[in-house]
């Protein structure tokens, strides 16, 4: 089964290159002009140019954030320490009777000791042993809990990115989700995080990039705002640091 | 099939099989769903420069269709260097063929979708049902509909005119018990109903609003999360994209992310943006094992090198012409025929195929006063555009009956003073709606489906029989002034269309 889906796979890879050529052909013919080959000189790109080197001094970004965020309907607390946030995020526990709790496996929440500061909750970390089947834990998690790893004062957004230890499913499954943003991450423009992609080059990028600003939302019954159809109904942003 | 390295040879049911702590659901969404009730969203913000913006916006386009073969060929290298299955279909009947050729391939059962006006396009749901393969759409709404056996294609708006009694008919019926008819509710269910439906399925299913040449990747704007969870929990995703989608790198996606959700919600940025590069690394334990992207033509690369019409190729798929245009906001209660409607549709349904005579003759009173193009993130002069349309339908000799109707209703729109005034007063209600309804303004009309993401009410929540209350009134009366730029400007196209001197009156001052 597996070799003839490759071979399958393979044969439409060969048209899909000759189909390719073609296409192109014909784009160039209709635009009534050679083929384009060499990079064009793109003297538009990205943000206009009053926009690329604005920014707000850090107080003003918190602030800033915190006001976005929350009018996107999500939580936001500025902590000192990460202690702190593991205080913050065990009261909730607490307060909300969180059963599940599933969180990334990045070096800071490692630290964090949260297991034990969670008594009552099953704390597993993501991708920390081969025969979970981690996609149905994160599904059934009360907790996700995940750092940032940029977040935009601008539009009140948190930017995660994927790998082995950081799962796309922390940020999205769980019911509630607890983004810890070191201080020093929050940016003050979208542009800020964005060109950082095209610098690092295709080869750098992990599988997903995602930008979280509140809680998921949706309107379809009645016209009544509902939130977590699918995503996380609650997002609390912690800012951590001073 | 093959075992992953997240090592899950479970069987489907046990996937789908999870200890959710339903009371804890309804707790923790009750919680926000006051919070964000009583927040106040100001979402019509300022924001500084928006001209500047919109002129960016429309230059990196312009820039990108004029180089498209450069732009489009980069990118299907760069996706395929990814590790991603790039194919390309010339008509809608091949990318047809591809999709179900891979639904077979792969020994789907079902299909999980989030929302896609290419997949409108081709009507792949009823393709999909046709070899036996379940295609489930997953945003909200569109999830009750199909529940109620409705297609789209009857349903002007797709879950609205159904109320939380009868939604909850329908979903009590699917849970085997009765539900209550609250919202957090019913939604909960819905929660964890497509939840199982996405563990469950083998496909993931996209759209996609923009591809980034330069690195192979594709983006999706979104408010409900279904789109991340399509393209995250299936082991093959498939996305099906327009080959005008193209923009060149990641800081001209801060461009289109400044005017796509400002345009069609109101918001900074949608609760959602993703940019997935590629399948699933090797060591990631989610994300699909296997990525296709299957570029469509469909009659686009016929508005190339067309000087009138190449700029509509720069349409970035917000729905704010819809929201300003006073003719369609008014035949909004009509059931609309095509894919795409609006003023964006008027041109761009004839315009994909060719062929004018589908052109549809209430356009000839959209042309009138260019608010579609005011409202236009990316400048297209629509409008004009609508101009040009009736010349080459004229031209092409299209049926004398029908073009002297539509002649005929044009003109007496201009020279009748009372329908005149109607035009204008629908106008002004259609302002009001977009500035004072962010939610309804989306739900209406040939709006809906139009949107390329689903969207989201930017103001404290009202009931749908207070908004009817609301548009009534402002019918009765609260329209009587109109705005006098609006006036001037139709009454410079009319004296234009009374000298003969129409037909291109210029959008660029
Ligand atoms: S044509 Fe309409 S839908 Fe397209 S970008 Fe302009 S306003 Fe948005």
């Amino acid at each position: 089964m597996a070799d003839t889906h490759q071979q399958w796979l393979e044969q439409r890879a060969a048209e899909s290159r000759a189909k390719q050529e073609a296409f192109m052909n014909d784009i160039a013919s209709k635009l009534r002009r050679p083929r384009v080959m060499e990079k064009p000189a793109h003297p538009f790109r990205g943000a206009p140019d009053f926009w690329k080197a604005y920014e707000w001094p850090l107080e003003e970004r918190v602030e800033r954030f915190s006001s976005n965020f929350k009018s996107a309907g999500g939580h936001v607390e500025r902590l000192a320490d990460m202690e702190s946030a593991k205080r913050f995020i065990a009261a909730k526990a607490e307060e909300l009777g969180a059963h599940y709790v599933i969180r990334q496996n990045q070096p800071e929440l490692n630290e964090l000791g949260l297991e034990a500061a969670l008594p009552n909750a099953e704390v597993s970390v993501w991708n920390s042993d081969f025969e979970q089947y981690w996609k149905a834990r994160a599904a059934e998690a009360d907790f996700g809990i995940v750092v940032a790893d940029y977040a935009v004062a601008y539009t009140g957004s948190v930017t995660v990115l994927s790998s082995k230890d950081k799962g796309r499913s922390v940020s999205l499954l769980p019911t509630v989700l607890f983004v810890i943003i070191p201080l020093e991450r929050l940016k003050t423009r979208l542009g800020e995080v964005l060109v950082g992609f095209d610098e690092a080059g295709r080869e750098q990028l992990p599988a997903g990039i995602h930008f979280i600003s509140g809680p998921s939302r949706s309107a379809d019954i009645e016209n009544d705002l509902t939130i977590g159809v699918h995503g996380p109904g609650v997002v609390y942003a912690l800012i951590v640091g001073s | 099939m093959s075992t992953t390295s997240t090592g899950v040879p479970s069987t489907v049911k046990k996937r789908a099989d999870l200890a959710l702590n339903d009371e804890f659901l309804r707790k923790a969404v009750k919680f926000t769903t006051e919070r964000l009730r009583n927040g106040k969203i100001n979402a019509a913000e300022e924001h500084g420069n928006w001209e500047e913006w919109r002129e960016r916006g429309r230059q990196i386009r312009l820039h990108t269709i004029a180089h498209l073969d450069y732009y489009l060929n980069l990118f299907a290298d760069n996706a395929r260097a990814n590790g991603v299955h790039v194919h390309f279909a010339s008509t809608s009947a091949e990318a047809v063929k591809l999709s179900l050729e891979i639904a077979q391939r792969k020994q789907a059962k079902s299909v999980v979708k989030s929302k896609s006006m290419v997949t409108e396009e081709l009507h792949l749901n009823h393709e999909l049902e046709g070899i036996g393969v379940e295609a489930i759409e997953t945003d909200l709404g569109e999830y009750i509909i199909q529940l109620a056996g409705e297609t789209p294609s009857h349903i002007i708006i797709p879950a609205i005119h159904k109320n939380r009694y009868q939604i909850a008919d329908l979903l009590s019926k699917e849970a085997g018990e009765t539900l209550e008819p609250d919202t957090s509710i019913l939604a909960g269910f819905v929660r964890k109903k497509l939840r199982e439906k996405f563990l469950e399925a083998d496909i993931g299913m996209t759209g996609c609003n923009f591809a980034i040449a330069e690195t192979g990747s594709m983006v999706l704007f979104e408010n409900e999360g279904n789109a991340r969870m399509v393209t995250t929990v299936p082991k093959t995703q498939i996305t099906l994209m327009g080959m005008e989608r193209i923009i060149p790198s990641w800081s001209d996606l801060e461009v289109m992310a400044t005017l796509l959700p400002r345009s069609a919600t109101g918001q900074k940025l949608t609760v959602y943006m993703s940019g997935i590069t590629g399948p699933r690394r090797e060591v990631d334990a989610d994300g699909p094992d296997e990525m296709h992207i299957i570029i469509v033509d469909n009659g686009r690369s016929l508005q190339l090198g067309d000087s009138e019409f190449q700029e509509l190729l720069n349409c970035i798929r917000c729905g704010a012409c819809l929201n300003a245009c006073p003719v369609y906001r008014h035949i909004g209660g009509h059931a609309y025929g095509g894919t795409y409607s609006g003023p964006i549709g008027a041109v761009l349904t004839p315009a994909l195929q060719k062929n004018i005579a589908e052109w549809d003759d209430i356009a000839n009173a959209s042309s009138l006063c260019g608010a579609c193009y005011e409202a236009c993130p990316v400048k297209i002069p629509l409008h004009e555009m609508l101009i040009y349309l009736r010349r080459r339908k004229q031209e092409g000799g299209h049926g004398d009956a029908v073009e002297s109707a539509g002649m005929k209703g044009f003109a007496a729109v201009l020279g009748d003073a009372k329908r005149f005034r109607g035009i204008l007063r629908l106008g002004k209600l259609g302002q009001k709606l977009v500035v004072r309804n962010g939610e309804i303004r989306t739900k209406f009309g040939p709006l809906k489906g139009w949107n390329s993401y689903r969207v989201t009410p930017s103001l404290p929540k009202r009931s749908f029989r207070e908004q009817w209350g609301t548009l009534e009134e402002e019918l009765r009366h609260g329209l009587r002034e109109m705005d006098p730029a609006m006036q001037n400007r139709m009454e410079a196209i009319a004296r234009e269309r009374k000298n003969g001197t129409g037909g291109g009156h210029g959008h660029h001052g």
